[in-house]
């Protein structure tokens, strides 16, 4: 019978307005590939870092093989055998191999021993075939490889419970071969690994038992062996719906935006779109539905002139608007609502009458010669401010002091007053409560009943289904399907998210 | 006859600017290090200043120009240390900070340095031959008939390059400074090496403030540094960080400046003015186009300089 | 352990408290240091007051030497308020009075009063625009670090002063001292207040200041520059040129820096000089931070600081306290607002360990 080798009993974990992990229970065996499955905001990245030490829990305890154990810092994990391989890599790109892996080691004196650590290196990288060259620079290493520094950094302290944090989102389809084998190796000399991930397939593959988490509690632990890929998909993606809206039926087949073959790259190089396609009618409110990495983000970057395609082509209203400027495409008619409001949208130390004019103060009423009329300016924030119920304790006081729920308002009601024809919306509702959750869905609604076309980025499903006219599901960088939602099975949706099943992808047909 | 003189003349040039390089020499090795760290510290002329006067205070008083150096390093230092609280443990505005730091080192100086303006050092640093190495031609009486300051420069780039490339301890800076979260996470302590480089680069700005006033003058005028603090910024990105690097812009200067010096004692027509322009124009060009080079070719800069860290969850 | 944590709001208690307590603490370091000179800090600071409010000479003074201080603070916040650290006012002040003295020293005595003085005027304008547009332009074409470029040609302007002062524009007939001839009666700007060296420069630096704050409060390029200021990225992606509000900004503090050196030598001094007051640079980048970047305040925070000016002048003669000790304490009082700034967002809170 396998030993526990690790123990988490209640952990839970409050951040400003979330409950990001509620009392969850899990444990670990000795020798086990044990994964965890979820959607965004499911409270796996915070679960991990709890037990990795860069967190610390509001309750709840962890025992490593038996004993109550006190991690603090990553260093604690560290001598308790956990060592994390983080979705982001904690390495530094200027340093060598060697050096990431001498990087905070204990037993090394001032100077470098440096053979001694290179034959080390060596020594892992032949047991399991990294193919790693130390001296190489970590710039220069594919993301591939720079994982398995990261593995190797593990395994050289004496990790025996790895935990990888989505690791498959930067690699090739061989690559993910490579490092399973790897991890089957580790498997059959005792160690453990916790595998976070979406990707039902490769959950499927690997597992021997898998924890799926559902918005911060755990929906169930299953033998991989007693579940299927639909059971799964399932449990991941839940079926609870809170609201029903009104939706008025979509009216008109014309076009307004047409994405063809569209390929693009993120921050870290990596080909994140692949050729998208994709052909959104004017009036409808067009969800797209995906866990986050897949391109989503780069996609609408670059429908919003903020980043570059490399391929491909959009259209607005049969414009060629691929490549242009922010400032021209925002010019045109399209409204962007990012996801990191503060980072993105609004200027935190102004106030917020002067973000809400941000998108009309060069026009009158609000401009007139040189001036800006701010008497006209209160009026028009007022208005705003009370159309969209956005609670505003000190008029005067800087955005960054309001809260989640009344930024986004704000920002919603910045963009929409422009009545712009397409209006795009990433993760609007991420983060808030639920009054605020559903004055912003109800307000998207109305702009489609009224013409606006929305484009719609959410990982809340349950969202999704309930206010969009049709859902494509993004993975990998395509769309791989289009449904209706109203005659759609959760189930086929979920698979699709987690790349396991491909719909007829034919333009238009519901 | 007229080809030996100007041989003559030239060493004597090149002589003066080896010890007019090291004065600025060292705040740019100190500042590298520092900038390494993801600090940014603008009040190297502050520092220097007061290196350079309580450096030849403690050197007139004890007679003894080493003890003046090491006061003059600690003075340096000192100071370091409030920019380095408010940079590193209360996250201020590092920019204003090395500014103000630079204001105050003015008005230390100035506050104090009345009483001591006309003095002059009666014992200072000697110069002395290195057998063999100074009797290489012309390099010779160059670099190896210096004082014992300069000849420690030179140790001390090629170690400060050493530990940085080739020690753990350079591995911790320079991962403190071009991620400190993966640092963080490896179990660096961010913030104890951000202070300790700090604390470094102060020391060795008032080492090269001190060697002004104790190698070069030596007394002490109001204000002497006059700007070679605001030079040695500059340098720092000019040698891409990099310790090495350091020596070319340093000794560049230091040409430039015991040119100038030369000119107007041989009484040149060129106003002693706009010789004194040429160092800060000629590093205004320089660093003009070092950005611009460095932009092209995406190198050097820390990437966490002037960054505060903290370890704030979400 | 002790950690920061975050606020929910700003307490207004502690935007008056931290540069309050800022001004205290500078007060008591600079007590500490006057002590190491064996000398009474209470005598000093009383010599200070006396020596900028004590009498009515000494309240003209304390305006004399806020009057170039109110126009390098407006210019500066202006371009502060954008993000961009223009550490060259002591350039383009020197620009600006050098620019301008050229007239006073080379034009013709007979011109009319106005004229002179509004041709002296422009000049200085242009002179500090001038000397402000070239780190500008380099920032806003390739990025480059406008501190040091903002400060190396402030030793570059010095050196040009230099140059007219030990040369071509030295008085001929002053004994070889680098001056130049006294400004003739025509380019001499008019001193307002009887018996003192109050000029209209006084007046032209609270339109200034008042001007500077309508730019920033009121205006589009004012609106501009705030959003340029707190968030780069939504400037751009709302379609905001950046790089020519740089350029139009600095064009504007630098003339501001230039005209107040014109006040300077045409107000104050009458005559060109190397030593013009060059405390002024560096005391405006205090002052603009003191008066949390509002030019309103800033008349007020300058008007204090001539205050010290003045007084530190004075003890510097009667007492044999050398002028040091004035940006020894405004360092200080910069380095506790700095420092403090973090109290404003987070508070200082005890973690106790759950385990």
């Amino acid at each position: 019978m396998k030993n526990i080798i690790l123990s988490a009993k209640d952990i839970t974990k409050h951040f400003p307005g979330i409950l990001a992990n509620d009392h969850i229970n899990f444990d670990l065996y000795e020798g086990e590939i044990h994964s965890i499955l979820g959607e965004n905001g499911a409270g796996k990245t915070t679960f991990m870092n709890i037990l990795d030490g860069l967190y610390i829990p509001d309750e709840g305890e962890i025992y490593i093989k038996g004993k109550k154990a006190k991690i603090l810092s990553p260093i604690d994990a560290m001598n308790y055998g956990i060592g994390m391989i983080h979705q982001h890599f904690m390495l530094v790109d200027t340093l060598t191999v060697l050096e990431n892996v001498i990087l905070g080691l204990k037993d090394q004196g001032i100077f470098i021993n440096e053979s001694n650590i290179s034959k080390k290196i060596n020594e892992i990288s032949e047991k399991y075939n990294f193919k790693i060259n130390p001296k190489a620079k970590i710039w220069q290493l594919s993301l591939g490889e720079q994982q398995r520094v990261e593995i190797i950094k593990m395994l050289i302290r004496g990790a025996n419970i790895l935990i990888l944090d989505e690791p498959t989102a930067v690699l090739t389809p061989q690559e993910t071969d490579m490092l399973f084998d790897i991890l089957q190796q580790l498997k059959s000399e005792g160690k453990s690994a916790i595998f976070i991930s979406h990707k039902l397939e490769e959950v499927m593959d690997i597992s021997d038992r898998i924890t799926i988490l559902r918005k911060g509690k755990v929906v169930g632990t299953v033998n991989k062996k007693d579940i299927t890929i639909t059971d799964l998909a399932t449990m991941m993606v839940g079926r609870e719906v809170f609201f029903s809206f009104e939706k008025k039926p979509l009216d008109t087949n014309e076009i307004l935006l047409k994405i063809e073959n569209l390929e693009g790259y993120n921050d870290r190089g990596v080909k994140t779109l692949k050729g998208l396609n994709l052909t959104i009618y004017r009036g409808e409110i067009f969800g797209i539905a995906g866990i986050g990495g897949n391109g989503q983000e780069e996609l609408v970057e670059i429908i919003t002139g903020l980043r570059k395609a490399t391929k491909g082509k959009i259209f607005l209203k049969d414009i060629d608007i691929t490549n242009s400027s922010p400032s021209t495409i925002l010019k045109k008619g399209v409204s962007y609502i990012p996801s990191d409001r503060l980072k993105d949208g609004l200027i935190p130390n102004l106030t917020p009458l002067e973000n809400s004019i941000l998108k009309c103060y060069y026009k009158p009423p609000i401009y007139n010669r040189g001036i800006i009329n701010y008497i006209n300016a209160k009026k028009y924030t007022e208005n705003l401010i009370n159309e969209y119920n956005v609670m505003v304790p000190l008029m005067n006081a800087p955005v960054r002091l309001l809260s989640g729920g009344n930024l986004q308002k704000l920002l919603l009601a910045r963009e929409i007053s422009e009545n712009p024809i397409l209006l795009i919306a990433v993760h609007p509702t991420r983060g808030l409560d639920i009054n605020a959750t559903e004055f912003i869905r109800k307000k998207l609604l109305e702009v489609r009943n009224s013409g606006t076309t929305v484009l719609l980025i959410s990982e809340d499903l349950d969202e999704l289904l309930m206010i969009s006219d049709r859902i494509g599901v993004i993975f990998n960088g395509k769309i791989v399907g289009i449904v209706n939602p109203n005659e759609v099975d959760i189930k086929d949706i979920g698979l699709m998210m987690g790349g396991s099943r491909y719909i007829n992808n034919k333009e238009g047909e519901f | 006859m007229d080809g030996i003189s100007t041989y003559f003349i030239l060493i004597t040039l090149l002589f003066s600017a080896v010890k007019s390089g090291t004065i600025i020499l060292l705040p740019t090795i100190g500042e590298i290090f520092t900038e390494r760290s993801g600090v940014l510290n603008l009040g190297i002329e502050g520092m220097m200043l007061v290196g350079a006067f309580f450096g030849f205070v403690a050197a007139y008083l004890t007679n003894n120009p080493y003890i003046g150096f090491v006061v003059g390093m600690l003075s340096g230092g000192l100071l370091s240390i409030i920019h380095a609280v408010i940079s590193i443990t209360l996250q201020g505005n590092q920019i204003v900070s090395g500014l103000a730091l630079t204001i105050i080192g003015g008005g230390i100086t100035n506050l104090y340095g009345y009483h001591y303006t006309d003095l002059r050092l009666t014992s200072t640093l000697k110069n002395f031959p290195i057998p063999f190495l100074s009797k290489i031609p012309f390099l010779g009486p160059i670099f190896f008939n210096q004082d014992i300051i300069v000849y420690l420069s030179y140790i001390l780039i090629v170690v400060m390059w050493y530990i940085l490339y080739k020690t753990k301890i350079g591995i911790h800076l320079r991962a403190v400074g071009d991620n400190a979260k993966a640092a963080n996470a490896m179990g660096v302590n961010v913030f104890k090496t951000r202070y300790f480089w700090t604390f470094f680069g102060g020391l060795l700005a008032g080492a090269g403030g001190a060697y002004l006033t104790i190698g070069y003058a030596p007394f002490w005028l109001d204000g002497m540094t006059f700007g070679r603090g605001w030079i040695a910024v500059a340098l720092v990105i000019f040698s891409m960080w990099n310790p090495l690097y350091a020596i070319i812009g340093a000794y560049l200067f230091g040409s430039i400046d015991a040119l100038q010096f030369q000119l107007q004692a041989a009484g040149t027509n060129i106003p002693s003015s706009i010789l004194q322009m040429l160092p800060y124009l000629i590093t205004f060009i320089i660093i003009t186009f070092a950005t611009i080079f460095v932009r092209l070719k995406h190198i050097g800069v820390p990437k966490e300089l002037a960054k505060p860290f903290s370890r704030e969850e979400k | 352990m002790f950690i920061f944590e975050r606020r929910e709001s700003v307490p207004l208690r502690l935007k008056i408290m931290i540069p309050i307590i800022s001004i205290i603490i500078g007060l008591i370091i600079g007590a500490i240091a006057i002590l190491f000179l064996n000398v009474d800090p209470l005598q000093v600071y009383k010599a200070i007051l006396i020596g900028s409010f004590g009498s009515r000479y000494a309240f003209t003074e304390t305006l004399v030497f806020a009057t170039p201080l109110i126009l390098l603070t407006s210019g500066l916040i202006l371009v502060y308020r954008m993000g961009f650290w223009n550490i060259g006012a002591y350039g383009q002040y020197i620009m600006g009075a050098v620019f301008s003295s050229y007239f006073a020293i080379f034009g013709s005595p007979d011109l009319p009063k106005f004229s002179m003085l509004f041709i002296m005027i422009c000049a200085a304008l242009l002179g500090g625009a001038f000397w402000a547009f070239i780190p500008a332009f380099l920032k806003a074409l390739w990025d480059v670090n406008e501190v040091i470029t903002t400060l190396l040609l402030n030793y570059i302007a010095l050196s040009i002063l230099r140059y007219f002062m030990y040369g071509p524009w030295r008085d001929p007939t002053g004994l070889g001292f680098p001056l130049s001839k006294q400004f003739p009666l025509n380019a001499q700007l008019p001193r307002i207040i009887p018996n003192s060296r109050v000029n209209l420069g006084l007046i032209f630096g609270i339109i200034a200041a008042v001007i500077i704050w309508f730019i920033i409060n009121k205006t589009k390029f004012g609106y501009e520059l705030r959003v340029i200021g707190g968030n780069p990225r939504a400037a751009r992606y709302a379609g905001i040129n950046v790089a020519s509000k740089i350029i139009i900004a600095m064009l504007i503090s630098g003339a501001l820096a230039g005209l107040a050196g014109m006040v300077q030598v045409s107000g104050v001094l009458r005559v060109l000089q190397i030593e013009i007051s060059p405390e002024y640079g560096y005391t405006a980048l205090i002052t603009s931070w003191l008066s949390y970047l509002n030019p309103l305040i800033g008349i007020f925070v300058s008007i204090l600081f001539g205050a010290f000016t003045a007084g530190g002048y004075l003890i510097q003669i009667t007492m044999n306290v050398p002028y040091g000790i004035i940006p020894l304490i405004e360092s200080v009082i910069l380095f506790m607002l700095i420092g403090g700034e973090i109290f404003k967002n987070y508070k200082i809170s005890y973690l106790k360990r759950s385990f």
